[in-house]
């Protein structure tokens, strides 16, 4: 309780973070879980932690939260170092990780009750109020009186979901928050960030989906066996490799010189042509090669910047073991 | 903020349902009890304190719980320890504790607390049923003691007051060596099976002359001391000794949790 | 500095104190540093003991017996082994002995008139009035107390003993001297010296060891652990029988219980109406007849017990039983005649004889 911590005002950066590490590395015997983690979470930015299983996302946020300490590096939460300043900083932190953890004998509400009686932010008197308001925003008000044994995976994801909004919270932290859910669910959790967006929280989420993370995410980390391999804006890193388009014509040459008079750039690549985007758009080249009589067999879009780096990364990991690409909705992950 | 955590988690054990059954089979040992005394025929006799409970009802909370703190409520202990914290990392429930956030140190007095405050019903519980039952089969005419004596009801009240609080810092230190145990698994079974193993191979050890140099290490050679309650007047030297025994155990067990759960990773 | 480092810190630390207080129990007591005391005269010690009041007070003795003594039932306080029991005295004849056996207690509490024995593991009270022509009724309860123990013993055998005063010590927490009688050479004892504690202060012995030739460590020892010199709670030298127990009298109880027991046989005879003493000080040895029918009618798991810790020897007085610990030494012929004393066996095989 005394003063560790420095004021955030001192803070030298020039935009405010909600968290920043440095230097991460966690050895858990000879495996190295994390190693050389430099993440920046801006404040009121939803990050998305991108990376296919055990490359390391939970074990980020775990350090993040004072569950783990690192082997290396450092952790600025909230303004406060980790894990020495944790009782300053988590109070207003939010979390779900790995999976929810609660009493199976106990009801949803009376899970939340006993969550909410160590929220040292929320005043006694308020416990009740705050229980049955976090039941109503994730849906669980019907179930609440319920045993969490009984509840299904997606219902015990949402109390989950529910035990991190107790509080208002500066941050919330969700590892996998759609594990298990149906897609109806899926949509409630992508509502709910959004919502926590606008009241201007910062949201870190994990997930091994990229789908997941483009439809709500502002930010974007991609990790891979250990490693941040990217971390930005998502509107920047999507367009980091420019867009293109693959179109397998036969005509080669008649498709080349009409694009080059459209002022089109383009060059041939295997049985096709690789057309950039910039300062076009798909249906405009798929017009000018047609009116060019040139046969168009197939255009495809290029997998570009995130989404090569993230496809290459997650087929190469299932290839390993030996599972398709598909993207199914529960994503196996576990 | 404290009270509210120390409140919700003994509200917690007591919603459990084991420790309701646990409870359950704890009250019916005086009655059990009593109800044998009563049907046995013979004047009495026997080991102990055993040899005076017929037509001395206020003898069985004292009776019971000696007893039962030989095996029953280092159980009972064990399992509140286990669910403490190794049953709350296996639920995943330790985490959300942890990021609340709680510090590690309050935690574990959260979970001593517990340990304290349900150790203390239960046996004060069991004293008071006994009074009951003991009351009721075998009749209570004030409180012989060991040394013939026979105290007013009032004075033997007291008695069982006094040994309720004896028994329950046993039962409290054993708990605390648990919680240690606790602090280090996932497996509230783990917990139990260790200390129970404990508990009995030390009774067994306490067996053994040869070996009476360890005999001064071990918590059950203090259990057998506490009988000096139902001597009159009372000789305090062999229930200071149990108690400091305990304490040392109390102390050490405390300290391990506490080094354990600071350094843990959850 | 760090919250972390502190919190460790203190947490091994409470574990070190809880080791170290472990070890510190499992220690026996220390006997502290001797007291220093002004010198004093073996003879005025000896004088001043047995001329000591004692007054009242009440204490714990504890009994550390190395005797090989067998567990007698009536007893149990004096098999091998440590015993302890508290004793309370007013100073006035009225006394009180609380003898733990295991869980169960015993109890002797002298009123003055009326002596009870309670035994709490058969929930049996035995009264015994005293009677005018036998003011001491019961032996085995003064015995117990080591003061009045050693003031017997002083005054049996000072003039068969050299009598020196070997430094101090600390007994109960009680300044003390040692007084030691070691017997003289013409004595055929196996005793080699009696040490006695005396409270430098009332004069009063605190404890009594008992050393045999060859050993170093004392066969016995019987002394105070705690005591409180001063009045006692009237309230103890009072007894009321409980509610339920059954009172009898020692008469009706050792009607049916000689022939339980052989060893209360001899003990019986020995301490008996008039057991026949042969010589002085300290080779004294006892001598008395126990009636045949005694003897015969021990019964076979009694006998057994019987022949576990004794040897069988003869001579030329006949044959018998030879019953050897490091202090005493007990022959009970097969005829009935008994003779026992602190000597060795060959004193007890030239005694015998003189048994009537
Ligand atoms: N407690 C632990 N003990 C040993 N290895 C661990 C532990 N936690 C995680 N790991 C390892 O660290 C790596 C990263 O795991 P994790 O952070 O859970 O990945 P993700 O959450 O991205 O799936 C994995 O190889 C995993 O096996
Ligand atoms: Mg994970």
């Amino acid at each position: 309780m005394t003063t560790s911590a420095s004021a955030p005002a001192a803070a030298p950066s020039t935009t405010a973070v909600a968290a920043r590490t440095k230097g991460l590395r966690k050895e858990y015997g000879s495996t190295v879980a994390v190693d050389r983690v430099d993440l920046e979470l801006p404040e009121g930015a939803v990050l998305g932690m991108l990376g296919p299983n055990g490359s390391g996302k939970t074990t980020t946020i775990r350090m993040l939260l004072g569950l783990v300490r690192p082997t290396q590096g450092e952790i600025e939460l909230l303004g406060t170092p980790l894990p020495d300043g944790a009782e300053q900083a988590l109070p207003h932190v939010g979390a779900l990780v790995e999976g929810p953890g609660f009493h199976p004998f106990l009801s949803g509400r009376e899970n939340l009750v006993r969550c909410a009686a160590f929220e040292p932010l929320l005043p006694k008197k308020q416990i009740k109020q705050a229980v049955e308001d976090a039941l109503e925003r994730v849906g669980l008000a019907q179930a609440a009186h319920r045993r969490f044994r009984g509840y299904s995976l997606g219902m015990k994801q949402r109390l989950g979901l529910a035990a991190a909004l107790l509080v208002p919270r500066k941050l919330v932290v969700l590892d996998e928050p759609t594990n298990g859910l149906d897609p109806a669910g899926t949509r409630e959790i992508r509502k709910i960030i959004a919502e926590l967006h606008e009241q201007g929280s910062t949201v870190l989420v994990s997930s091994h989906l990229l789908s997941e993370v483009e439809a709500t995410c502002t930010h974007v980390a991609v990790l891979h066996r250990g490693t941040v391999v990217a971390q930005g804006e998502l509107t920047e890193l999507l367009q980091a490799g420019g867009s293109a388009l693959h179109v397998i014509t036969p005509d080669v040459e008649t498709a080349l010189s009409a694009l080059r008079q459209a002022k089109i750039s383009a060059r041939p690549l295997g049985d096709g042509l690789r057309v950039e985007l910039a300062g076009t758009s798909a249906p405009q080249v798929i017009e000018t090669l047609v009116k060019a009589g040139a046969g168009v067999y197939e255009a495809t879009r290029w997998k570009t910047g995130l989404e090569e780096l993230f496809a290459r990364l997650t087929e190469a990991e299932e290839a390993e073991r030996g599972m398709s690409a598909v993207d199914t909705l529960d994503g196996g992950a576990r | 903020m404290i009270t509210r955590q120390l409140g919700s988690e003994v509200r917690w054990m007591l919603r459990r349902p084991r420790t309701l059954i646990g409870l359950f089979g704890l009250v019916l040992v005086p009655i059990v009890i009593s109800f044998g005394i009563w049907t046995a025929d013979g004047d009495g006799g026997g080991p102990g304190i055993a040899a005076i409970l017929r037509g001395n009802g206020m003898v069985v909370p004292i009776f019971t719980l000696f007893l039962s703190l030989n095996l029953l409520l280092p159980l009972v202990a064990s399992i509140w320890a286990a669910d403490g914290l190794a049953g709350e990392a296996q639920h995943g429930t330790l985490r959300g504790l942890l990021v609340a956030p709680v510090s590690r140190v309050r935690l574990l007095f959260v979970k001593l607390f517990g340990l304290t405050a349900m150790s203390l019903f239960a046996v004060t519980l069991m004293a008071v049923v006994g009074i009951i039952a003991g009351t009721a089969f075998l009749g209570n005419d004030g409180m012989m003691t060991l040394s013939g004596t026979t105290l007013t009801t009032a004075e033997g009240l007291l008695r069982i007051a006094f040994f309720v609080v004896l028994v329950t810092f046993q039962m409290v230190a054993v708990g605390a060596v648990a919680l240690a145990v606790s602090a280090t698994t996932e497996h509230p079974l783990v917990v139990q099976a260790a200390t129970m193993t404990s508990i009995i191979v030390f009774q067994v050890l306490g067996q053994f002359s040869s070996l009476d140099w360890l005999h001064p290490f071990l918590i059950t050679t203090g259990f057998p001391g506490l009988v000096d309650v139902m001597r009159d007047p009372i000789p305090f030297d062999q229930i200071s000794d149990s108690t400091l025994l305990a304490g040392c155990y109390l102390l050490i067990g405390t300290g391990l949790a506490a080094i354990r759960l600071v350094t843990k990773d959850s | 500095m760090n919250k972390r480092k502190v919190t460790l810190a203190a947490a091994a630390a409470g574990v070190l104190t809880g080791a170290t207080g472990l070890s510190l129990l499992a220690m026996p007591a220390g006997a502290g540093q001797p007291p220093s005391l002004p010198p004093v005269a073996p003879e005025t010690l000896v004088e001043q003991v047995l001329t000591s009041e004692p007054g009242a007070f009440g204490g714990t003795i504890e009994v550390d017996n190395k005797l090989g003594l067998p567990a007698i039932a009536e007893i149990p306080q004096l098999a091998d082994g440590k015993h302890s029991g508290r004793v309370w005295t007013d100073g006035n004849g009225k006394m009180r002995l609380a003898l733990p056996n295991g869980q169960s207690e015993q109890t002797i509490v002298d009123d003055g008139t009326t002596t009870w024995v309670w035994n709490s593991a058969d929930n049996e009270v035995t009264k015994s009035e005293r009677r005018a022509d036998k003011p001491d009724a019961e032996p085995d309860a003064k015995a117990a107390d080591p003061a009045t123990a050693a003031k017997e013993i002083v005054g049996l055998t000072k003039e068969f003993s050299d009598i020196s005063v070997d430094g101090t010590a600390r007994v109960a927490n009680r300044a003390a001297y040692e007084l030691v009688l070691t017997p003289k050479a013409s004595e055929k004892t196996l005793v080699r010296e009696v040490r006695i504690a005396v409270d430098a202060e009332l004069k009063m012995p605190l404890r009594v060891a008992v050393l045999t030739n060859g050993t170093a460590e004392p066969a016995g020892t019987v002394g105070f652990t705690e005591i409180n010199v001063g009045p006692q709670d009237a309230k103890l030298f009072e007894f009321t029988p409980p509610a339920n127990a059954e009172v009898t009298t020692p008469e009706a109880k050792e009607r049916e219980g000689r022939e339980k027991r052989p060893e209360a046989g001899v003990e019986q005879a020995l301490r008996g109406e008039d057991p026949q003493v042969f010589g002085t000080g300290w080779d004294t040895v006892l001598g008395a007849r126990i009636p045949t029918e005694a003897m015969t009618q021990v019964p076979a798991e009694a006998q057994g017990l019987v022949d576990r810790f004794t040897k069988e020897v003869s001579g030329s007085w006949g044959s018998g039983k030879l019953f050897t610990t490091k202090v005493a030494t007990v022959l009970i012929a097969d005829d009935g005649r008994v003779v026992a004393g602190a000597v060795p066996e060959q004193v007890l095989f030239d005694t015998i004889g003189q048994v009537k």
